[in-house]
C-alpha cells in the first residue's frame, strides 16, 4: 500500500517537474538521454523507436489488421490462386501485438530513465556513465540480465502457443492443407460441443474416466513408491544398493520403448494371449479373448493403470528414498520409548511428514497423470470407433481425445475449445488441492 | 540394564522377526522380478529373429544378431545411423544450453528478491500446469513459419522449455547459506563474480542432475519430434524412427531400442547418487 502511495506521488510530481529533456524523450525516444550526453543509451533507445516504425510501415500494421480479419482472399487450388493463409495471419498478428507491447515497455522505461537522470542532476550529481550503468547489470541488476533470455524463450515457446491455442478456440479453423478462410466465430465451437446433438456426452465420458484415472494412478504411484522405499529401508535388508537397481532399471529404459513392448506383450498375437486363444479356437463354445481390443474397455484400462504404475513407481521410490533420508531419526526413538508399534509409527510420524514434504510433488504428479498422453497413445491409439465424424476410444484421456480431434480429424477449433476447458479444469483442481494441503495451511509444522 | 533388555527382547521376538525377514525377502524378490522380467524380455527379443513379436512364447527358438546388423546395413528406408546422429546432436546441444539456462534462472530466483519475483513464480506454476503437449500444434505452426521444422527447431524448443523446470535447482540453491555470498560481496565481488567463483563450484551435484535429466529427456522423447519433424525422415530422431518401425519391423525396432537404452541406463546407474539427491531437493523445497 505504502509502495503504491509513493508511486502515485512520484507520478503526480512527474507532470509538474519534468523538464524539457524528459518531454523530448517522450516524443523521440533517447533524445533527452543524448542531451544529457548519455550517447550509447540514447542511441539504443532511438534505434528501438526507429526499428518499430520501420517494422510497422513494412508489415506490422498489415499483420495486426490481418489478426482481426483473418484474411479476405480465398484461395483456389484449381486455379493456382494461393489466397490468404488465416493461420499464418493469426500467428504473425500475435507476434506484431507482442512486439508492440514490448515496445511500450521500452518506451516507459525510456521516460522513467531520463526522469531519474533529471532528478539525479538536480541533486547535483553528474549523469551516470554507460560503463557504470552496464556494471550494474552484472551486479545489482544481474537478475535482469540473466532472466532476459529465459523470459524471452518462455514467452515465445510457452505463452504464445497457449494464447494461440486459446484464440483458436474462438475461430473455425480446421487445418486443411488448402484452407477455406478461417473466421472469428465467438463461442461457436463451444456451442457445437455442448449444443443439441453435440459432443458433450463423449466429452463428459472422457472427462469422468480421466478423473478416475488420475486419482487411481496418482494414489498407486505415490503409495507404491513410498512402500518400496520403506521396504528397501528396512534394517534387515542386506545389499540395499543392489535391490534398488531393479526399479532403477525400469526408470532408466526410455518410456516409449517399454510402452511399445507392453503393447506387444498384451496384444492379441502376444506371448500371453496367443497360446490361450489357439486353444480357445478349438473349443466351439468359447471365443478368443482380447486385452486391448475394441470392446475391451476395462481390461485395457486396468492394463493402462498397471503399466503406468510400472513406469512411475521407480521415480517416486527414488523421491521417497531421498525424503526419508532427510527425516529426523529422533522422532522414532521417542516413539519407541513411548511404546508405539511399527504401524503407529508409520501412520503418526512417517506418513504426515512425507505427505507434508511432498504435497507440491503430489499436485504435479496428479497433473502429470491427468495429462498422461503416452500410455494410451502407445497402447491403443490405433483402436477407436467413430461417433459421427469424431474418433473416440473408451481409454482416451482428454489429451488423447484432443490429439484425435486435431491431428486425426483436423478439427483444430474443437480441439482448442476442449484444451481451453481442460486447462481451466486442471488449474482449478491443482489450486483446490494446494489450498487444502497441509503444506499451505500449516506452513511451519515441520520446520 | 540395557544389555539385559536387549537379550530378553532378542530371545522373545526371534520367531516373529524371522517371519518378518522371510516376508521382506519374498517381497523384494517379487518386486525385483516385476521390474526385471519385462526388461529381460526386451533384451532377449532383440536376439530373436521375429523381434518383439513373439506369439510362440517369451524365449526365441533360434538366436541371432542379424537384427542389429540390418539396422546399420539396410538404411535406405530406415536410416538408423542417421537418426542416432540426429538424436545425439539434439540431446547434447539441448543439454548444454538447457542446463545453463536452468541453473542461471534457479540461481537468480533463489538469490534476488526483486519486485516481480512472486508473480513470476506463480506464472511459471500456471505454465507448468498447462500440458505442453496441447500447445504443440501451435508450436508446429510457429516453427513452420520461421522455417525451423528441423532438429535445430527441436533444440530451440527443448532449451527454451528448460527454464520452466527451475524449481528443483532453486530448492538446491536455497540450501546454500546466504552468508557465503555476503562474505564475498564485502570483498568487492559482483553478483556475476559470486556466481562463477563461489556458487558454481558448490553446485556440482545439482549440475550433474540437471545435465542428466536434460540429456535424457530429448533422448527418449517421442511426441514433440513426431509433431515438429512430420515426414522429413532424414531429420527424424531415433524415437520417431523406432515408432515407425515398431509395427511392421518388430525385429529392427527391438534391436534399435536396446541400442539406445543402453547408454541411458549406464548414465543413470553411474550417476544414481545425484539423481536421488536432486529429486528430493526439489521435492522438499519446491
Amino acid at each position: 500500500m505504502n509502495y503504491l502511495k509513493t508511486k502515485t506521488l512520484a507520478f503526480g510530481n512527474f507532470f509538474t517537474t519534468a523538464n524539457y529533456k524528459v518531454i523530448l524523450s517522450m516524443f523521440i525516444m533517447g533524445f533527452g538521454q543524448l542531451i544529457y550526453k548519455q550517447v550509447v543509451k540514447g542511441l539504443i533507445f532511438f534505434a528501438i523507436q526507429a526499428g518499430l516504425i520501420v517494422f510497422f510501415v513494412f508489415r506490422g500494421a498489415a499483420d495486426i489488421a490481418g489478426f482481426f480479419t483473418l484474411g479476405t482472399a480465398a484461395g483456389n487450388p484449381a486455379q493456382g490462386i494461393h489466397g490468404d493463409n488465416s493461420i499464418l495471419m493469426l500467428t504473425m498478428g500475435l507476434f506484431a501485438i507482442i512486439l508492440l507491447m514490448m515496445y511500450l515497455f521500452a518506451y516507459v522505461t525510456n521516460i522513467k530513465d531520463v526522469y531519474l537522470t533529471q532528478l539525479r542532476v538536480e541533486k547535483g550529481s553528474p549523469p551516470l556513465k554507460f560503463k557504470e550503468e552496464a556494471k550494474e547489470y552484472i551486479d545489482k541488476k544481474f537478475y535482469k540480465t540473466i532472466l532476459f533470455l529465459p523470459i524471452l524463450f518462455v514467452s515465445v515457446f510457452s505463452i504464445i502457443p497457449i494464447v494461440f491455442m486459446i484464440l483458436l478456440a474462438f475461430t473455425n479453423f480446421t487445418g486443411d492443407t488448402f484452407p477455406a478462410l478461417a473466421d472469428w466465430t465467438g463461442f461457436a465451437s463451444f456451442r457445437e460441443l455442448f449444443g443439441q446433438g453435440g459432443l458433450a456426452p463423449i466429452f463428459f465420458r472422457v472427462l469422468l474416466w480421466n478423473i478416475i484415472w488420475a486419482i487411481i494412478t496418482t494414489a498407486i504411484n505415490y503409495f507404491g513408491g513410498l512402500g518400496l522405499a520403506l521396504l528397501y529401508n528396512k534394517k534387515c535388508v542386506k545389499g540395499k544398493v543392489i535391490w534398488r537397481l531393479f526399479p532403477m532399471l525400469a526408470f532408466a529404459v526410455p518410456g516409449f520403448i517399454t510402452l511399445i513392448a507392453f503393447r506387444f506383450l498384451f496384444s492379441d498375437a502376444g506371448p500371453i494371449l496367443w497360446p490361450i486363444n489357439q486353444e480357445r479356437l478349438l473349443d466351439p463354445y468359447s471365443y478368443p479373448i482380447s486385452f486391448l481390443g475394441i470392446d475391451a474397455t476395462w481390461s485395457a484400462r486396468i492394463i493402462g493403470i498397471l503399466v503406468a504404475a510400472w513406469l512411475s513407481i521407480p521415480s517416486s521410490m527414488l523421491l521417497a528414498t531421498g525424503i526419508l533420508s532427510n527425516m529426523n531419526k529422533e522422532l522414532y526413538e521417542a516413539a519407541k520409548i513411548d511404546g508405539a508399534t511399527g504401524f503407529r509409527q508409520f501412520t503418526k510420524i512417517t506418513l504426515p511428514f512425507v505427505i507434508f514434504a511432498t504435497t507440491p510433488v503430489i499436485i504435479m504428479q496428479f497433473i502429470g497423470n491427468f495429462n498422461n498422453f503416452g500410455i494410451f497413445f502407445f497402447l491403443r491409439h490405433g483402436t477407436f470407433s467413430m461417433i459421427g465424424d469424431v474418433p473416440y476410444s473408451d481409454t482416451d484421456l482428454l489429451v488423447n481425445w484432443i490429439f484425435r480431434l486435431t491431428v486425426d480429424a483436423r478439427r483444430y477449433d474443437l480441439g482448442a475449445a476442449v484444451s481451453l476447458l481442460m486447462f481451466i479444469a486442471t488449474s482449478a483442481i491443482a489450486l483446490f488441492i494446494y489450498l487444502r494441503s497441509p503444506a499451505y495451511r500449516k506452513e511451519d509444522t515441520f520446520r | 540394564m540395557s544389555s539385559l533388555v536387549f537379550k530378553k527382547k532378542k530371545f522373545k521376538l526371534k520367531p516373529k522377526k524371522l517371519i518378518d525377514v522371510v516376508f521382506t525377502y519374498i517381497g523384494l524378490i517379487i518386486v525385483s522380478a516385476i521390474f526385471i522380467l519385462p526388461v529381460l524380455w526386451i533384451v532377449i527379443s532383440s536376439f530373436n529373429p521375429t523381434g518383439i513379436h513373439t506369439p510362440e512364447g517369451f524365449l526365441p527358438t533360434t538366436w541371432t544378431i542379424n537384427n542389429f546388423r540390418i539396422l546399420f546395413t539396410e538404411t535406405s528406408h530406415f536410416n538408423y545411423p542417421r537418426w542416432l546422429l540426429n538424436t545425439l546432436i539434439v540431446s547434447s546441444l539441448s543439454c548444454v544450453i538447457g542446463t545453463l539456462l536452468v541453473i542461471l534462472t534457479a540461481y537468480t530466483m533463489s538469490r534476488f528478491k526483486f519486485r516481480s519475483r512472486k508473480k513470476l513464480m506463480a506464472m511459471t506454476l500456471l505454465l507448468g500446469i498447462f500440458p505442453s503437449f496441447l500447445a504443440m500444434s501451435a508450436i508446429f505452426f510457429i516453427m513452420m513459419e520461421f522455417g525451423l521444422g528441423s532438429i535445430w527447431g527441436l533444440i530451440l524448443i527443448y532449451s527454451a522449455g528448460a527454464p520452466l523446470g527451475y524449481l528443483v535447482q532453486k530448492g538446491f540453491f536455497d540450501t546454500i547459506p546466504n552468508s557465503i555470498d555476503e562474505a564475498a560481496r564485502i570483498d568487492g565481488a559482483t553478483s556475476l563474480g559470486v556466481f562463477i567463483k563461489i556458487i558454481l563450484p558448490l553446485s556440482a551435484p545439482i549440475l550433474v542432475f540437471t545435465a542428466i535429466t536434460s540429456f535424457a529427456w530429448p533422448w527418449s522423447d517421442f511426441i514433440l519430434p513426431r509433431v515438429i519433424l512430420q515426414e522429413s525422415r532424414d531429420m527424424w530422431t531415433v524415437a520417431v524412427g523406432l515408432n515407425a518401425m515398431s509395427s511392421d519391423h518388430p525385429d529392427r525396432f527391438i534391436a534399435g531400442s536396446v541400442l539406445i537404452a543402453v547408454p541411458i541406463i549406464i548414465l543413470y546407474f553411474a550417476l544414481s547418487k545425484f539423481l536421488i539427491s536432486g529429486l528430493s531437493s526439489g521435492a522438499t523445497k519446491g
